[in-house]
């Protein structure tokens, strides 16, 4: 008896009539049994969930809450956590992509006294991840860990062709014009996807171009800066690339580098681990360099992932202990990010030269320095007008119509009476 | 037979070819990919069509043990079960209602059913959270078997209202001169002949129902209360890998009991449509 | 009703509650409402209420948990300027009419040969079916691995039996090829529905009625077209509604294969809903994309209802 839950009472009072009102007959001390529950991304790294699960028990053994955790594929999480809040109940804990914060503000609690427990022993929050995670001045959630975006690139084809690791992306499109000569095209993304997003973000910020400015207002994406950065993937599309890119999703550009055909692509370093973990020849091969950079300097795409609690949550002080038990130890912290293999590495500055980074020489790549890690639609704040904007995929749409036959200044106007529509709706 | 005859029946069976092929090859591949080794599986340069480097049931054993394949299956029974059972009821006397009765309101009742239909899912099951929540059915397959029937009963009642239809009506008034009431002869005389009617809705239903997937997906969450679909593409769908070989397995295990369903039931099934779907 | 019912039972010398409950439910005012009551409290919880909430969603600015204001059509009309809405419009249209088209149209073939004499009738029934049988969710995840870039077993078929020059179309990034597949899969798991309704409207046309039609002389276009037809349009009706109500709220077929693109071109209502409804929390916006054409579904449903009554009768 002692192990049932709120949810599992519920469920046996409509499945079971009778047995649902025994079960309120429950000792008050079982019903006051404290729990919470924690709906969380289903990992791209599989382990990290598993060492979750053990670091959970471990959590419940040490506390005495009860602690149950569900998992969710990243696509479906927008359908869930709007049902959430929509019916007031739910999870207590919920993890927290990129921009959700933002997303979700009204729904969360502040939780800027654990951000402040944690910055005091690890530093500092990236920026990515405090730009994201902080609402208008407030924690919303707390930073656990961040994936961003490297390039990635075929060592041995680099090698054989005597070809300079790109330091600009202009150096990408001199390397890339060989490879694809030589079989091995690079593979960049022009579609309806994340991922394309990803690159096309770094490749306008060091051309100095923006989508919207820092006010969160002025559509900015009409410039020089953009036709730049369009001229590029014009050029990319034609020399470098095959027209597949146009139908990809965010599995593809793994594919392509896993199985051999891409000799460079912009992506987590998921690809490699992959490879790895699934003993494909392609593994030793795959390395990774530092993003290039441009006229306006070295930008990357961050993927940080926070963590929230609910404001409609009766547990918030449960919750906050799991959050403490789970980031505010340097011994589990660092267990933790050991099991994600490199994928998710952590979000605070005096932990930045992780040992994680030494357990494989080709994680070297992902120590990027001078590289500054941004969020889609940097730099303004991702309020909910520019996620639109990011979520109605206007930038790769904009390349995918200037690279399939209409002019740079064409795409580039519609985009920007795309993007102004949404701002003034 | 005459060489006429043969020669004609041959005819058409090569005609059935491209339907057959249309309808089968992707379930072929499917099944192809569940069964391949991943080295074969993602060798570009590998024929896509056979399994040359031996099949391997590698997929099956992951989704079978390393995931709560059986009991997601197990809860997609449940639910698929139980709200067409519920749904069928409901439908029914629904149905009889409407076809047979005469009283306030029937016809416009009966479109105002049909009308549900039109109701867009995409976005109802947002306020459709907030009735269950209050209902006290948050992440429980309860909650499924209360919500499926939302689609589920329009459907069998317009279908088993066209069947009504055709029973005749004295076949009823004759027993009722005989003293049964309208409920005996409901159930004593017209209820056995509208049995393929019924199987026929009951697969309908069936089908709907576990196929279904955005109530699924936002009513449960616990790996105990989830469905088949909505586990299997959570687990096996990781962001940017997709782990092929188990999605696939999971897609042949989980359509062949309602295969072997339809097989089994599949003439009922035709005279059942016969005569819901005309009159 | 109730009066009714007690003055006419008075005269009897009082007789048992069951008599008296037995009596009233022969009376078919009682009868019908009991019996159309499970159903229709079902409908209106959990249909009428959360639609009634979602049509006020689409009149107002509706943000994922914060308050919400009305605002009257201004989303519709906020909707009607967008590029990326206009072009959903225009592909909910192109593909519900070519999948709906080739799917009765097909249906109708299939159907007529399964009615013919077949040898392993039931396992060639069966095969039909399968497509319908795979839960979507999952079939749909095949088919993006049939068309995959890299693996395209489409492609690959298609090159070996020499019908595409290589590399073969680039079949979910070209705005045309990524309608088509859409369409092609939507047709592939609709079909069978269409198949299996229309053959059984086949096998309830009595054989007489071609006999006779025969010995008149007909050959078998004019039998088909002068006896197949005019008694199969009922169903034809009934299967051509609610596959039209099927297609035209299609989701995931779209999602997993495409995500809307490339450029928009195969969004769907119900994409394009759950991009600014859920993904970015506008529901007020994304109600009124599921909504916009609600009142013409309703028109046609009506009119189309109409028809298949007087057909019936």
């Amino acid at each position: 008896m002692s192990g049932i839950t709120r949810r599992h009472f519920l469920t046996t009072t409509a499945g079971t009539g009778l047995a649902g009102i025994l079960a309120t007959g429950v000792p008050p001390v079982l019903g006051q049994q404290r729990e919470v529950s924690y709906l969380c991304w289903n990992n791209f790294a599989p382990l990290m969930d598993k060492k979750l699960a053990e670091i959970g028990q471990r959590f419940t053994k040490d506390t005495g809450i009860k602690l149950k955790i569900d998992h969710i594929a990243a696509a479906q999480q927008a359908a869930k956590y709007a049902s959430e809040v929509q019916s007031q109940a739910g999870h207590d804990l919920v993890e927290m992509r990129m921009h959700f914060p933002w997303l979700y503000d009204s729904q969360l609690i502040d939780l800027g006294d654990l951000v402040a427990d944690l910055e005091k022993k690890y530093g500092k929050v990236l920026s990515s991840a405090g730009e994201t995670a902080r609402v208008r001045g407030t924690w919303r959630a707390v930073p656990q860990y961040h994936a961003m975006f490297v390039a990635t690139y075929r060592e041995d084809l680099f090698k054989k062709a005597s070809l300079k690791i790109p330091d600009t992306w202009e150096d990408l499109y001199t390397a890339g014009k060989e490879l694809k000569k030589m079989g091995h095209p690079v593979g960049i993304p022009i579609s309806q996807n994340y991922d394309s997003i990803s690159t096309a973000g770094p490749v306008l910020w060091s051309s100095g171009g923006q989508e919207v400015d820092k006010d969160g207002k002025t559509v900015r994406i009409n410039s020089p800066q953009t036709a730049q950065m369009i001229e590029w993937y014009k050029k990319m599309f034609r020399d470098c690339m095959e027209p597949e890119v146009l139908s990809w999703d965010d599995a593809s550009n793994n594919q392509a580098i896993q199985q051999g055909k891409a000799g460079w692509i912009h992506n987590p370093v998921s690809a490699y681990i992959v490879a790895k973990q699934m003993k494909l020849p392609t593994a030793d091969t795959i390395n990774h360099h530092r993003t290039p950079g441009g006229p306006a300097g070295r930008h990357e795409t961050d993927v940080p992932r926070h963590i929230g609690i609910w404001k409609f949550s009766k547990n918030a002080e449960p919750a906050k202990e799991f959050i403490r038990y789970l980031l505010g130890k340097r011994e589990t912290y660092d267990e933790f990010i050991m099991s994600a293999d490199a994928f998710n590495l952590p979000v605070y500055e005096k932990l930045q030269d992780h040992p994680v980074l030494k357990t494989d020489p080709k994680y070297a790549g992902l120590k990027a320095e001078g590289v500054q890690y941004h969020c889609y639609g940097w730099p303004a704040p991702p309020s909910d007008k520019v996620q639109l904007i990011t979520n109605s995929f206007i930038m790769p749409n904009m390349i995918a119509k200037a690279v399939t036959g209409t002019s740079t200044k064409d795409a580039m106007v519609w985009a920007e009476n795309e993007m102004k529509k949404i701002m003034a709706g | 037979m005459t060489r006429r005859k043969i020669t004609q029946r041959l005819a058409m069976h090569l005609l059935l070819v491209p339907f057959l092929v249309f309808a089968l090859f992707p379930f072929y591949h499917m099944t192809l990919t569940s069964l391949k080794q991943n080295k074969e599986l993602y060798d570009r340069t590998a024929v896509p069509l056979l399994i040359r480097q031996g099949p391997t049931l590698e997929h099956y054993t992951k989704l079978l043990w390393d995931t709560a394949f059986l009991t997601w299956t197990k809860n997609s029974l449940l639910v698929t079960v139980l709200s067409t059972f519920v749904s069928l009821v409901i439908g029914t006397v629904a149905a009889y209602a409407l076809a047979r009765l005469k009283f306030f309101g029937v016809a416009s009742l009966g479109t105002g059913i049909f009308v549900t239909y039109l109701v867009p899912t995409s976005l109802l099951f947002l306020p459709l959270a907030q009735v269950v929540n209050w209902l006290g059915l948050g992440d429980s397959k309860w909650a499924l078997v209360v919500t499926y029937p939302t689609f589920l009963v329009p459907f069998c009642t317009w279908l088993l209202m066209g069947y009504f239809r055709t029973v005749p009506k004295e076949v009823e008034e004759c027993a009722m001169v005989d003293g049964a009431t309208r409920i005996q002869a409901l159930w004593r005389i017209v209820l056995p002949i509208t049995v393929p009617g019924l199987v026929c809705a009951a697969l309908f239903a069936f089908t709907l129902s576990w196929n279904e997937f955005i109530y699924a997906l936002t009513f449960t969450s616990s790996s105990e209360q989830i469905t088949a679909s909505v586990g299997v593409t959570s687990e096996l769908v990781r962001g940017d890998i997709y782990y092929w070989g188990s999605l696939m397995a999971g897609a042949v295990l989980s359509s062949v009991p309602i295969v072997v369903l339809y097989v089994f039931f599949l003439d009922y099934y035709v005279s059942g449509l016969t005569a819901g779907a005309i009159k | 009703m109730a009066i009714g019912g007690i003055r006419v039972a008075a005269p009897a010398s009082r007789p048992s509650l069951r008599a008296k409950v037995g009596e009233l439910l022969d009376r078919e005012q009682w009868l019908g409402s009991i019996f159309v009551s499970p159903a229709l409290v079902l409908l209106l919880l959990l249909v009428a209420y959360p639609f009634c909430m979602a049509l006020y969603f689409s009149v107002s600015n509706a943000f994922i948990g914060r308050p919400s204001h009305f605002i009257g059509v201004r989303n519709f009309i906020n909707l009607w300027e967008s590029d990326a809405f206009r072009q959903t419009f225009q592909n909910a249209f192109v593909f519900c009419g070519a999948a709906v088209g080739a799917k009765l149209v097909l249906g109708v073939s299939l159907a007529l040969l399964l009615n013919q004499q077949l040898w392993f009738k039931r396992l060639i029934r069966g095969a039909v079916l399968l497509p319908w049988v795979i839960p979507t969710a999952l079939s749909t995840l095949g088919w993006t691995w049939m068309f995959n870039s890299l693996y395209s077993v489409v492609n690959w078929t298609g090159l070996a039996l020499g019908i595409m020059d290589p590399p073969g179309p680039n079949w979910l990034g070209q705005k045309y090829y990524a309608m088509a597949a859409v369409i092609i899969v939507n047709i592939w798991r609709g079909l069978p529905f269409f198949a299996i309704t229309i053959l059984a409207g086949l096998v309830a046309i009595p054989k007489e009625l071609y006999e006779a039609a025969e010995a008149d002389g007909a050959g078998p276009f004019s039998r088909f077209w002068y006896v197949t037809l005019p008694l199969l349009k009922g169903v034809l009706a009934i299967v051509v509604l609610f596959s039209t109500i099927f297609t035209f709220s299609e989701f995931n077929i779209v999602f997993v294969l495409t995500h809307g693109g490339p450029i928009n071109s195969t969004h769907l209502f119900a994409t394009l809903a759950r991009q600014v409804g859920l993904e970015t929390g506008r529901i007020g916006e994304g109600a009124a994309i599921s909504l916009y054409l609600f009142p013409v579904l309703m028109l046609v449903v009506w009119a189309q209802l109409r028809f298949v009554r007087k057909q019936a009768y």
